[in-house]
C-alpha cells in the first residue's frame, strides 16, 4: 500500500524533504526496542508506503514535486541527495521560471490550468509505479501563492481523476503576523476550495510549532528549517506503520482509509489538528524517562484543554458532567472524533479508557465510534514512548474564525480586490469561500 | 373364478418383483456405494444408514439428521460444526428442505429431537438428489479453486419500491441526522478502500497473467492461474494440491458410476414409496393446521417474500384491466373516426394504412427489445487474460457456477455496466430535482428561512 505525495510551492518542498528524511532515518536506525521480527515488518512496510526501490542503490520517495521557481526543487532535490540515504526521482519534478507573486489568482486560474497536464502526468506516473494506491498526501501552505493557489487547484484536478481514491492535504497555517498582507485571502480561498475537494485538512499552525521550538526544543535561533522539522517529525509519528484494530496480525495496509474512516467520514467536519508528545531536543532523550500513564494523562489535558504543548497546560478546564451541551464550560474542547497513536514499548497494556469518556464528545456519536488507538511496539525517531493525537474537534475553531473575521474585514473594505479580479476571481466567488466557511465555523460551534 | 384369477395375479406379480429384488440386490450397494463416494469426504453416510432408514428404523434417524445438516450447509455457504446442537440441525433442515420447494408435511412434523423419520429423511434425501440437484451443487462447490476468478453479476437492481417505509419512523427512535450522515461516510470510505483493494488485486493478477504467458500447455488458457504459479513458487505444496486433486477426481469418477447406476436406486425408491403408502393410510394426520403456523417462524422474510408477491400479482391484474379498458376506449374512438371518414379516396387511405402499419412495427420492435429478457450473467468467473489488440484486453474463461455461462469479454461485460451506471445516474439526478423541488416548496412555506440547496 502506497501513500503519493504532492509537494506544493516553497513550503510544500522545503517540508516534504524533512519528512521523508525523517522517516528515512527513522528506520535506519537500531533503535527499535523491539524484536528483530518487528523491525523487520516496520521497515518493509515504511518502504513500501513511502519510497520505490527501483534499480538504484537508495529507496526513491514516492512524491511529486511542484513550485512555479525552480530555485526551491533544486535544493530540495540535492539535499535528498545529498544525504546518500534516500533521494527523489529525477523525473518527479515541475517547475517553471518566474513565481506566482503570492497572488492565489494566479496560481488557481493561470497556472493551474496552463500546466495542469504535465503535473498530472508526473502524478499518473508515480500512482501507476504502485501496487496499491493508498491515497495522496499533499503538503502546502495557504498563505503563499503557489502553495495555496495552485494547491487548491492540484486537489481538485487529482480529485477529478481519483475519484475514490484519499486526498489527505497537509495545510500550514500562516503566522498570526506574517508578512503577507493577503494571506487571509489567500487562506480564505485555499481553505473553501479544499473543504470541496479533499477527504480531510491536517493543519499545521506556524506559531504554535514556534513555540515549541522555542519552549520545548529549546532552540535559540528557530530557523525555517527547525520549524519544518518538528513539523515533521509529527507528521512521521502518525504516517509510520501501526497496528490497527481491524487490521489483523500485520502493520495496516491501508492508513489513510482507516484515519478517514476513524476521523472524516461527516462531510462538514473536515479539519483535522495534530499533538504529539513528547518533544524535546534530542541531547535530552537519554536523560528522561516517560511512563504511559503520564504520557497519556497530558495528551488527554491538552486535548480538553486545546493546549498546544505539553508545556503550560490549564489543569483547571475540565469536562462536563452530565449538563446538557449548552452549559458546556466556555474553554473545554469537544470532540468529534479521536485518534491516538501509540508507538514504543510495553505499549499493549496502555489503558486508553479515560480518551473513551463521553463527556468529551459531542452527544450525537458516541465513544465507540468516535475513539479510535494505533499502536506499535516498534520505537519512533529515538523516542522510547511516544503518543500522538489526531483530533477533528475545536482545535482550529479560533484560528478559523480569526483568519475569516480578518478576511472578512478586508473584503468589505474592498482592498486587494483588483489583484484576484484580475485573474478572474470574482467577489461572488470571495462570497462563496465566505459562506462554506461560515458554515464550517457554525458546524464546529454547535457541537 | 375371479378371486382365484386375482390370486394367481397377485402370485406372479411378486414372482416379478422377488427376481428383479434379486436382480437390484446385486447392483444395489454398487449404486449406493458410489452415491456416497460422489458426496463431499466429510458428509458422506455409512452405506448401511440407507438400508436401516428404509426400514425406519430410529438408530438411523440421527446419522441421517446430521447427513442432511451438513449437506445442506455446504449448500447454504454456512459453517458448521461437529458438536451443533441436535434441534438447531433439525430446525436447519427443515427450513431448507422448505426453501427448496420440498412439500410434504410429515417431514415438517418430525420430532425435534431427531429420533424417528428415518424413512422420511430419505424420502427427502433422494428428492434433493433429484430436483435442486444436490450432487451437483456439491461438486461445483468444492472445486479446487485456480485463484484467479471474480464475480460477475449484471441483474437487474432489486431495491425495494420506494414508497414503502417513507412514513415508518417512529417518534421514539430520534437519531440525530449527523449521525446517520457520519455512518453513510464511513460505508463511502469503506467502499473506496474496497475499491482499492479491487484494484490491487487485478494489478497482481495481471502481473501474473502477463509474466507466465505462454507456458501453458492448455493453448486456449495460455497462461498459469494463481493457483499454479503458486505451486512452482512454492513447490513442495504440490503433495496437498495433488491430495486435493485426487480426492476431486476420485469424486467425479464416483459421480460419474452413480449415473450409470441410478435407475437402480430410483427403483429401490419406489418401494420405500410403496412401503408408506401402505402403511401411510393406518395413521392419520391430527397436526395438519399447525404446519401453517410453524413455517413462517423459521423465515422470517418469507412472509415479506409472500407479501410482496401478491402486491406484485394484484398489481399486475390491476394494470391489465386498466390496459383492457384504454384499449377498448381507443378501438371505439378509431372506429367513429373510420366511420365518418368512410369517403376518404382509397389510394390515400392505403399510404396511411402503410405508414400506420410502419410506425407501429417500429414501435413494437422497440417494446420487445426493451422487455426482452437480458443476457444475465450472474456467478463466479475465471479471468483469461488474452490479447487479441496489442493493449492485452483480459477474457472471461469457463465459469464455475451453477449458470453456464459462455465466455464472455470483459470489455462487454464493461460496457453494459457502463450503461447501467449512466441510466442508474439520470435516476439519481431526477429523484434529486425532485427532493429539491420538495425542499424549495417547503422553505416557502417557512419564514424568514432561505434554502441553499447543496
Amino acid at each position: 500500500m502506497s501513500i503519493v505525495t504532492v509537494q506544493l510551492g516553497q513550503c510544500g518542498n522545503q517540508i516534504g524533504q524533512e519528512v521523508f528524511s525523517a522517516l528515512c532515518s527513522d528506520i535506519r536506525g537500531t533503535h527499535g526496542l523491539c524484536s528483530k521480527k518487528e523491525n523487520g515488518s516496520y521497515q518493509d512496510s515504511c518502504k513500501e508506503r513511502f519510497f520505490c526501490e527501483e534499480e538504484s542503490a537508495v529507496p526513491v520517495a514516492r512524491a511529486v514535486l511542484v513550485d512555479m521557481e525552480p530555485k526551491v526543487i533544486s535544493q530540495t532535490l540535492s539535499m535528498a541527495a545529498r544525504s546518500g540515504h534516500w533521494k527523489y526521482s529525477s523525473h518527479s519534478h515541475f517547475c517553471q521560471k518566474q513565481g506566482s507573486g503570492n497572488n492565489w489568482a494566479n496560481g488557481y486560474s493561470v497556472h493551474g490550468p496552463r500546466h495542469k497536464e504535465a503535473i498530472m502526468n508526473l502524478v499518473q506516473k508515480e500512482a501507476e509505479k504502485c501496487d496499491r494506491l493508498g491515497g495522496f498526501f499533499t503538503i502546502m501552505s495557504m498563505a503563499g501563492g503557489t502553495g495555496s493557489g495552485l494547491g487548491a487547484f492540484v486537489t481538485q484536478c487529482l480529485r477529478d481523476a481519483f475519484p475514490t481514491s484519499f486526498i489527505l492535504n497537509h495545510v500550514v497555517w500562516p503566522y498570526g503576523t506574517g508578512e503577507v498582507i493577503v494571506q487571509n485571502y489567500n487562506s480564505v480561498l485555499t481553505l473553501s476550495h479544499l473543504y470541496h475537494s479533499s477527504d480531510a485538512l491536517l493543519v499545521h499552525e506556524n506559531d504554535v510549532i514556534h513555540k515549541i521550538c522555542a519552549q520545548l526544543m529549546n532552540i535559540k535561533q528557530i530557523s525555517f528549517r527547525d520549524v519544518n522539522q518538528v513539523i515533521a517529525h509529527q507528521l512521521g509519528s502518525v504516517f509510520q506503520p501501526t497496528h490497527t484494530a481491524g487490521g489483523g496480525s500485520g502493520y495496516s495496509r491501508n492508513p489513510l482509509g482507516e484515519l478517514m474512516e476513524s476521523l472524516v467520514p461527516h462531510p462538514e467536519f473536515r479539519m483535522l489538528g495534530l499533538r504529539n508528545i513528547p518533544q524535546m531536543p534530542e541531547s535530552s532523550l537519554p536523560y528522561s524517562t516517560f511512563s504511559w500513564p503520564g504520557l497519556i494523562k497530558h495528551l488527554r489535558q491538552m486535548l480538553i484543554a486545546n493546549a498546544q504543548m505539553e508545556e503550560g497546560i490549564d489543569w483547571q478546564v475540565r469536562p462536563p458532567s452530565s449538563i446538557p451541551s449548552t452549559n458546556k464550560p466556555l474553554h473545554f474542547n469537544t470532540s468529534i472524533a479521536n485518534l491516538v497513536i501509540l508507538r514504543g514499548k510495553d505499549v499493549h497494556g496502555v489503558d486508553l479508557g479515560s480518551f473513551q469518556d463521553p463527556s468529551l464528545y459531542t452527544s450525537w456519536l458516541n465513544p465507540q465510534d468516535a475513539f479510535n488507538a494505533w499502536k506499535t511496539p516498534r520505537a519512533f525517531n529515538k523516542y522510547e514512548k511516544s503518543a500522538a493525537l489526531v483530533s477533528n474537534s475545536q482545535f482550529l475553531l479560533k484560528p478559523l474564525d480569526s483568519i475569516v473575521g480578518k478576511a472578512w474585514n478586508m473584503f468589505a473594505s474592498k482592498a486587494y480586490l483588483h489583484q484576484y479580479a484580475k485573474f478572474g476571481i470574482q467577489e461572488e466567488d470571495f462570497l462563496d469561500c465566505f459562506t462554506t466557511l461560515e458554515q464550517v465555523i457554525s458546524s464546529y460551534t454547535n457541537l | 373364478m375371479r378371486g382365484q384369477r386375482r390370486e394367481q395375479h397377485r402370485e406372479q406379480h411378486r414372482e416379478q418383483h422377488r427376481e428383479q429384488h434379486r436382480e437390484r440386490g446385486s447392483a444395489l450397494p454398487a449404486a449406493v456405494g458410489a452415491l456416497c463416494r460422489a458426496l463431499p469426504p466429510r458428509a458422506r453416510p455409512a452405506p448401511d444408514t440407507l438400508r436401516r432408514a428404509r426400514f425406519d428404523r430410529p438408530q438411523a434417524s440421527l446419522d441421517f439428521w446430521k447427513l442432511l445438516y451438513v449437506l445442506l450447509k455446504q449448500i447454504h455457504g454456512g459453517r458448521w460444526t461437529e458438536s451443533d446442537a441436535i434441534g438447531a440441525q433439525v430446525s436447519f433442515v427443515k427450513w431448507a428442505l422448505w426453501y427448496h420447494g420440498y412439500g410434504r408435511p410429515q417431514l415438517q412434523r418430525l420430532p425435534a429431537d431427531g429420533s424417528a423419520g428415518s424413512r422420511e429423511l430419505l424420502l427427502a434425501f433422494s428428492w434433493l438428489l433429484h430436483s435442486p440437484g444436490l450432487l451437483e451443487q456439491l461438486l461445483a462447490r468444492n472445486r479446487v479453486q485456480p485463484g484467479d476468478q471474480t464475480s460477475v453479476c449484471t441483474c437487474g437492481d432489486e431495491l425495494p419500491s420506494s414508497q414503502e417505509g417513507t412514513s415508518e419512523a417512529g417518534p421514539e427512535e430520534r437519531v440525530d441526522v449527523r449521525y446517520l450522515q457520519w455512518l453513510n461516510g464511513r460505508l463511502r470510505l469503506q467502499w473506496c478502500s474496497l475499491h482499492a483493494q479491487h484494484q490491487e488485486q487485478c494489478k497482481l493478477w495481471y502481473k501474473i497473467h502477463l509474466f507466465t504467458s505462454g507456458s501453458h500447455m492448455d493453448q486456449n488458457l495460455g497462461h498459469f492461474s494463481v493457483t499454479e504459479t503458486d505451486l512452482i513458487r512454492q513447490p513442495e505444496n504440490y503433495k496437498q494440491l495433488l491430495q486435493l486433486l485426487d480426492s476431486e477426481t476420485k469424486q467425479l469418477e464416483a459421480f460419474l458410476e452413480w449415473k450409470q447406476l441410478e435407475p437402480v436406486y430410483w427403483q429401490w425408491m419406489e418401494t420405500v414409496l410403496d412401503n408408506m403408502a401402505e402403511e401411510g393410510n393406518m395413521c392419520e394426520s391430527q397436526n395438519v393446521h399447525v404446519e401453517k403456523r410453524r413455517l413462517p417462524e423459521a423465515t422470517p422474510w418469507a412472509a415479506k417474500l409472500t407479501g410482496q408477491m401478491d402486491r406484485l400479482s394484484r398489481d399486475l391484474v390491476a394494470l391489465q384491466e386498466h390496459l383492457h379498458q384504454l384499449v377498448a376506449q381507443r378501438k371505439a374512438a378509431w372506429w367513429e373516426k373510420v366511420a365518418t371518414r368512410e369517403e376518404l379516396q382509397k389510394e390515400r387511405f392505403s399510404a396511411t394504412a402503410r405508414k400506420i402499419q410502419e410506425s407501429t412495427e417500429l414501435k413494437l420492435r422497440g417494446l420487445t427489445s426493451l422487455c426482452a429478457p437480458k443476457k444475465k450473467m450472474h456467478g463466479l468467473c475465471r479471468l483469461v487474460l488474452r490479447s487479441k489488440h496489442p493493449a492485452g484486453r483480459m477474457g472471461f474463461g469457463q465459469c464455475g457456477s451453477k449458470e453456464a455461462v459462455a465466455a464472455v469479454s470483459a470489455a462487454e461485460v464493461i460496457t453494459e455496466l457502463q450503461v447501467r451506471e449512466a441510466s442508474l445516474q439520470r435516476e439519481l439526478q431526477q429523484l434529486r430535482q425532485q427532493c429539491r423541488h420538495r425542499l424549495d416548496g417547503i422553505a416557502e412555506g417557512l419564514e424568514g428561512v432561505i434554502c441553499i440547496s447543496p
